[in-house]
């Protein structure tokens, strides 16, 4: 049951709203489409908050999809205990700085004087789900070692299965609960993406790195 | 040669009464939303002061603008590379306690209070939290009119003599309106790392693509003017738009329309889009000349057939010809650019304003002696100071337009008691009767459309189905926070 509802339903009720959801919000009203930024309001504990939050996450993130878009890639490096060793110090290292800026990014949220304004709903419910996920995946680091190598036999698998529709709950059935919480947490969060501020993270800013600095608009050209 | 048209406003400086007529009008039409009570996109400041938002002269602080990187520019702020990695926590961020934090009267307490013994009151509010306010930090002229001289006035980067504010003998004063200066080569459009600012090549006015920022505030700081603002609801950034719904249709811009002391004039300058870059390399001393030779003569046909490759109309040639802008920044060389030194290469222009000799108890009956062109140093505005805010510490540019505008006075005041006009000033200053006329007329009885040149835009133009294509209602869908 709970198998079902974590690894059938989340997934593709996330994919489902992920997919449609996000180009509905692009063409629909793009006014919305913001990393609403609050720094211009608090910057004393936002500092600590998001800097340690997304230099602690990206390259955790950025690990897990290659991770599921390139396995064989990984596989013959991390036979290597030591490698192993050093990439998982890495990431719990990481993780904890991760849910650090993120709780101190959601302590900074409570009983703060202009801040209340501009602190909806849906901005308790990001944070608590990220420090919701922060958390289950240091859990998960360690206490169920090697997740850097059985990621790549279960959830890959399990993943890809996922995504050619023809799921396989073998690869996950039995993990642990913790790990259960952690995918369920992911998919969450894939889930409310396209409806709340999270969609920033839909946009790479890399276009600038090559324009020239000033751009043109020409209405006849 | 890259000709391009660029619409431009000139600000008369001696005409400025202070009055934020202006700043009220541009309020009242762009900015009177929530995230946007706190931003004056058209603000009016006393100087010597530190203006709005506080100190936003000092670069060290917020390190806008350019900077000469050897042969090249770049950002003062930072590059690409750390553009990437300052992403989250925009270092150089103006806080909104710099702005202020915009507040409002409970107005309702006044008729709604309970009934009581005491005479109810309008208690200050932040329009931010809402929540009552109990000392009112600053507002968007805190140091109007020199009040707190000694603590904003004292601060004024471009002040040398600091102690001229601490006697009434020698302190003067004189306002500043600015407006986003619509630069050439503007920093906030380098800055951005979504590319949601962008130059209009037809008219040159810089706007926020607000549907392309994603509120990564590095323009906030990056225009070395603050004139970008970052809008704590939608989380976007927004600017002056130079009114181009009004300037679109040849109306000219609110604030301009409405200043009650005549002291702007719009028009089109032709300029050469491949100096841009070279102009602003110049040093300091020279970005004024830089600025000059950069601004083409429309009646230059060589620049008409230019122009015309570059499909700038005929109308629009024409109204170069007639730019009262041109007449004032090029022809005559009385509007000098707002801070050429931070190198955006910036599109407003400002006639310096005339003082008075600075007198003291004594001689101030022995005015005569100084002859009908007192020496420039008597004066009591500084030369200096004009010259840091206005043409990048080169006190011969203000001084030649000193010149010419006393020199316009001495003229038109002995025509006007019909005494033999006195030439010799003028010529002293490089200018002669004809001039002399025409610059009197523009400054004084020159009629709405003689002040304000401004071409239909080019969907004026199109044909009528393309034009109402492009119409609407606005901006009906919602923005800001929590939806």
């Amino acid at each position: 049951m709970l198998n079902n509802l974590i690894f059938i339903a989340l997934p593709y009720a996330a994919l489902a709203l992920v997919l449609l959801v996000t180009p509905y919000r692009f063409l629909s009203n793009r006014l919305t489409w913001s990393a609403y930024s609050t720094q211009f309001l608090e910057r004393k504990f936002l500092f600590w908050g998001i800097n340690p939050w997304h230099y602690g996450i990206i390259p955790i993130l950025t690990a897990h999809i290659l991770g599921f878009a390139f396995p064989g890639l990984f596989k013959p490096f991390l036979g290597n205990q030591q490698t192993l060793l050093l990439v998982e110090s890495f990431g719990l290292g990481l993780g904890l700085f991760a849910l650090m800026g993120c709780l101190i990014l959601l302590l900074r949220r409570v009983n703060s004087g202009m801040l209340s304004r501009v602190t909806y709903g849906s901005d308790w419910l990001v944070l608590l789900l990220l420090v919701f996920q922060a958390g289950t995946g240091i859990y998960v680091s360690y206490f169920l070692r090697w997740g850097t190598q059985w990621y790549l036999h279960s959830a890959v698998p399990y993943l890809w299965s996922v995504v050619s529709f023809n799921p396989q709950l073998g690869y996950v059935a039995e993990l642990p609960l913790a790990v259960k919480l952690h995918a369920a947490g992911a998919f969450l969060i894939v889930a409310v993406l396209p409806f709340t501020k999270l969609v920033h993270l839909l946009y790479l800013p890399v276009d600038f790195l090559k324009d020239p600095p000033i751009p043109y608009r020409w209405r006849t050209k | 040669m890259d000709v391009r048209a660029q619409i431009v406003m000139v600000f008369n400086l001696d005409k400025c009464i202070g009055c934020h007529t202006c700043s009220i009008s541009c309020k009242n039409i762009w900015t009177d939303r929530k995230g946007a009570e706190y931003m004056w996109w058209n603000n009016v400041e006393t100087k010597p002061g530190v203006g709005y938002p506080r100190h936003w002269e000092n670069q060290e602080r917020f390190k806008g603008g350019w900077v000469v990187d050897g042969k090249s520019l770049k950002l003062k702020a930072m590059g690409k590379g750390p553009t990437l990695l300052n992403m989250f926590f925009q270092p150089n961020l103006p806080k909104i306690e710099e702005y202020y934090e915009p507040f409002d009267f409970d107005y309702g307490n006044l008729a709604g209070a309970k009934a009581g013994d005491d005479q109810p009151t309008a208690r200050a509010f932040s329009q931010i939290s809402g929540k009552p306010i109990e000392e009112i930090q600053g507002g968007p002229n805190w140091d109007d009119d020199l009040s707190g001289s000694q603590i904003y006035a004292a601060q004024d980067p471009n002040l040398q003599e600091k102690q001229v504010i601490d006697s009434y003998a020698s302190m003067f004063m004189q306002y500043l309106p600015r407006i986003c200066n619509h630069c050439l080569n503007p920093a906030c459009a380098a800055s951005c790392p979504s590319r949601a600012i962008y130059k209009r090549g037809e008219d040159g006015i810089v706007l926020v693509d607000q549907e392309v920022c994603k509120g990564w505030r590095f323009c906030t700081s990056a225009c070395p003017y603050k004139k970008v603002y970052f809008n704590w609801d939608s989380g976007k950034a927004e600017k002056c738009i130079f009114c181009y719904p009004r300037v679109e249709g040849g109306q000219c811009n609110a604030c301009a329309h409405s200043c009650v002391g005549r002291i702007r004039y719009v028009g089109v300058l032709l300029y050469d889009a491949d100096g841009v870059e070279g102009a602003a390399l110049k040093g300091d001393a020279e970005l004024v000349q830089a600025h000059r030779n950069l601004i083409l003569d429309p009646r230059d046909p060589a620049v008409r057939a230019a122009a015309k490759k570059n499909g700038i109309s005929e109308r629009w040639l024409d109204a170069a010809e007639k730019s009262p802008v041109y007449t004032l920044v090029k022809e005559f060389g009385l509007a000098l650019p707002l801070h050429p030194e931070f190198r955006t290469v910036p599109m407003a222009y400002y006639i310096p304003s005339l003082s008075p000799v600075l007198s003291t108890w004594g001689d101030t009956h022995k005015l005569l002696e100084h002859g009908m062109i007192p020496a420039l140093e008597t004066l009591r505005v500084p030369v200096g100071y004009l010259a840091s805010i206005l043409s990048g510490g080169n006190r011969e540019v203000i001084e030649e337009a000193l010149k010419k505008l006393i020199a316009l006075r001495v003229f038109m005041r002995s025509a006007n008691l019909k005494k033999e006009s006195d030439s010799a000033a003028l010529a002293e200053a490089g200018l002669d009767a004809a001039a002399a006329k025409r610059l009197y007329r523009l400054f004084t009885l020159a009629s709405y459309d003689e002040r304000n040149v401004i071409p239909p835009q080019q969907r004026e133009e199109q044909d009528p189905e393309r034009r109402k294509q492009q119409g609407g209602f606005g901006i009906l869908k919602k923005t800001g926070r929590g939806r």
